[in-house]
């Protein structure tokens, strides 16, 4: 009987060994991707995997996992766990998540599949076939972990056509389109690097110790399911980076103007993020202050971009901008959510004063003097019988497609308003990181699906806001105000003295 | 810099250029110094409406979001950052309000 092959030959049997040199058709014309980038790779075989995965280990290991969240999933929903939440406007949070995040997750498992065909070296080859069917999972885990709620909240029923539709949710999606029109190599350190793991755990961190420290049981199980993935995503992020880096010294300006795009388009979706930790958790984990200056600053700036410079790479552009608006961030990204929520899948609401005594503890700089008065004059009009909305579209920057709501450096009272002429027409900016990110492409960003526009050229379903919400696909009790709203009147009548009627 | 593209031709118009306005165009509108309003305000309006009814018939109604907003209360205008001081009865097109302008002003 023939021997057990170890494992490091096992592994290459299973992965190298599939790999074949093509003779009688040009390589150009096989994997026609990865040469117009302008990156220059000599030798292939240098990739090390990060990790030794066979697929048939793969499958044995995640399925154990899986277990684990299903029997989880299946406990919680018959104990009706949904009601030991902390509080229902927790699952605010989720919605965001599950409305944002989770259509990524199924676009980067399309996009790695595309990859797992497309490099012609078979190490980044099986990587990214591994990481492809990482991400189909995550998909799928996300939809069932939240489908639980699904049953008796509001705000996650069609989450899979809003991406494709509703305005704060073009945030993510043209920053996940904008990676996978680009290049292979650049979708690497688009997606690889710079989200997987420049910025993986400003993302992951929050909704993860979020989950756990507001009685979510099912989304920290998953948080839990998932991680081992996403240090192996992390990792391969890294070994790209090292790998492209290494294999010519051509290549070093090319990353790093992408490491100087990707950095500040990953920043400014992780915008949704630090409102998010700062105003949607009930029971509050760390500020995005705290959060930004662990896992970016010290983690990112001080730590790995320390290793980088031995081959000569800097930290991003524009990173000074980002840390000069750490204090202010959350606090403008959820005022404009406050604004605009009617227009949303899930609510928002004047922070309590407990909420705002936390807030002005964590913010000591800058919530009493800028943002107490929105909410006091918020509470005001409430108090009055109103509700603040912005009656009204907003100007959205041409490039992150959020609203136009960020302010100077410097200077946090001043709307940034950043402004290109391009072949006749003006393009407007919410940054000066946008702006640069525009004039290196322009013909990028001129197609950009901008919502407010859309909406303007009868693209959405009509002229009004019903007729539009209906074309989002947002029902009553979806979005607007939580106070009153259907998911807050059920949990109080859930949570009301009086016994359930069997 | 251009976009370096597997084809030699990338090339593709503006998805949000004048010609799919029709008469009308874009432009938006910022109240500035008031935080209230957290962005600045785009709006489709043809570009032979005179400002006053610009003014009367979107700004005003935008700009009382904030219930301490006077209609008509707008002063200091700026136009694509200069000085600005419009004729109500000029339209938007005689006053050099292009697509997608930038208006300010103050209250």
């Amino acid at each position: 009987m023939a021997k057990k092959l170890s494992m490091k030959k096992r592994y290459s049997a299973l992965t190298r060994d599939l790999d074949w040199t093509p003779s009688y058709v040009d390589p150009e014309k096989v994997f026609p991707y990865t040469s117009f980038e302008g990156i220059k790779i000599h030798d292939w075989a240098k990739w090390e995997d990060p990790f030794r995965l066979t697929v048939d280990s793969y499958y044995k290991y995640q399925a154990e996992k899986d277990k684990r969240l299903y029997a989880v999933l299946d406990g919680f929903a018959q104990s009706q766990g949904h009601l030991s939440l902390s509080d229902a406007k927790y699952l605010n949070s989720m919605k965001l998540f599950l409305q944002g995040v989770t259509p990524l997750e199924y676009a980067a498992h399309r996009h790695f599949a595309f990859l797992a065909r497309h490099y012609n070296g078979p190490g980044p080859r099986f990587a990214a076939l591994c990481q492809s069917i990482d991400e189909l999972r995550h998909t799928q885990t996300e939809i069932h972990t939240l489908s639980t709620y699904n049953k008796y909240y509001g705000g996650m029923h069609s989450w899979p056509s809003q991406f494709d539709r509703v305005w704060y949710l073009s945030v993510p999606k043209s920053f996940f389109d904008d990676a996978m029109s680009a290049g292979p190599f650049e979708f690497l350190i688009a997606i690889s690097f710079s989200f997987e793991y420049l910025l993986t755990n400003l993302l992951f961190v929050p909704f993860m110790s979020g989950a756990s420290f507001n009685g979510d049981l099912p989304s920290m199980t998953f948080g839990f399911s998932a991680q081992s993935d996403e240090s192996r995503h992390m990792t391969l992020g890294l070994e790209a980076i090292k790998f492209l880096l290494e294999q010519d010294e051509a290549n070093v300006p090319i990353i790093q103007a992408w490491i100087d795009k990707w950095f500040w388009r990953g920043y400014r979706l992780v915008a949704l993020i630090a409102q998010m930790i700062d105003y949607m958790l009930p029971r509050k984990v760390m500020s995005w202050q705290e959060s930004f200056e662990l896992y970016f600053e010290e983690q990112m700036l001080n730590g790995l971009f320390k290793d980088l410079e031995f081959y000569g790479i800097k930290p991003p552009r524009h990173v000074e901008h980002a840390i000069a608006e750490k204090e202010i961030l959350s606090h403008q990204v959820y005022w404009g959510l406050y604004s605009f929520s009617f227009a949303a899948a899930f609510t928002t609401t004047v922070p309590d004063a407990e909420h705002q005594d936390w807030l002005r503890a964590q913010y000591p700089g800058t919530f009493d003097k800028h943002y107490q008065p929105l909410w006091d004059k918020a509470a005001k009009i409430q108090a009055d019988g109103g509700r603040f909305f912005f009656q009204g579209l907003p100007q959205l920057c041409q490039v992150c497609q959020i609203p136009m709501l960020f302010t100077e450096p410097g200077d946090s009272t001043t709307i940034c308003q950043r402004e290109r002429e391009y072949q006749g027409e003006r393009y407007h900016f919410c940054s000066d990181g946008c702006q640069w990110i525009f004039d290196r492409e322009p013909e990028k960003y001129v197609q950009a699906w901008l919502p407010v526009h859309q909406i303007f050229q009868g693209n959405c379903g009509g002229p009004s806001v019903p007729e539009v919400l209906a074309w989002y696909g947002i029902q009553d009790g979806d979005g607007g105000e939580y106070v009153g709203s259907a998911d807050h009147v059920d949990w109080e009548r859930w949570h009301a003295a009086a016994p359930v009627r069997s | 810099m251009a976009v370096r593209a597997i084809t030699e031709t990338y090339d593709f118009p503006s998805r949000s250029r004048q010609e799919l306005y029709g008469d009308d165009q874009l432009v938006h509108v910022l109240w500035k110094g008031n935080p209230l309003l957290c962005a600045a305000a785009t709006f489709r309006a043809p570009r032979a409406m005179p400002f006053g009814e610009f003014l009367a018939g979107l700004i005003d109604p935008w700009a009382g979001s904030d219930p301490d907003y006077r209609p008509g209360a707008g002063r200091g205008w700026t136009l694509d950052g200069a000085a600005f001081d419009p004729s109500p009865e000029a339209s938007l097109a005689e006053l050099g309000v292009g697509h997608k302008s930038l208006l300010t002003f103050e209250a």
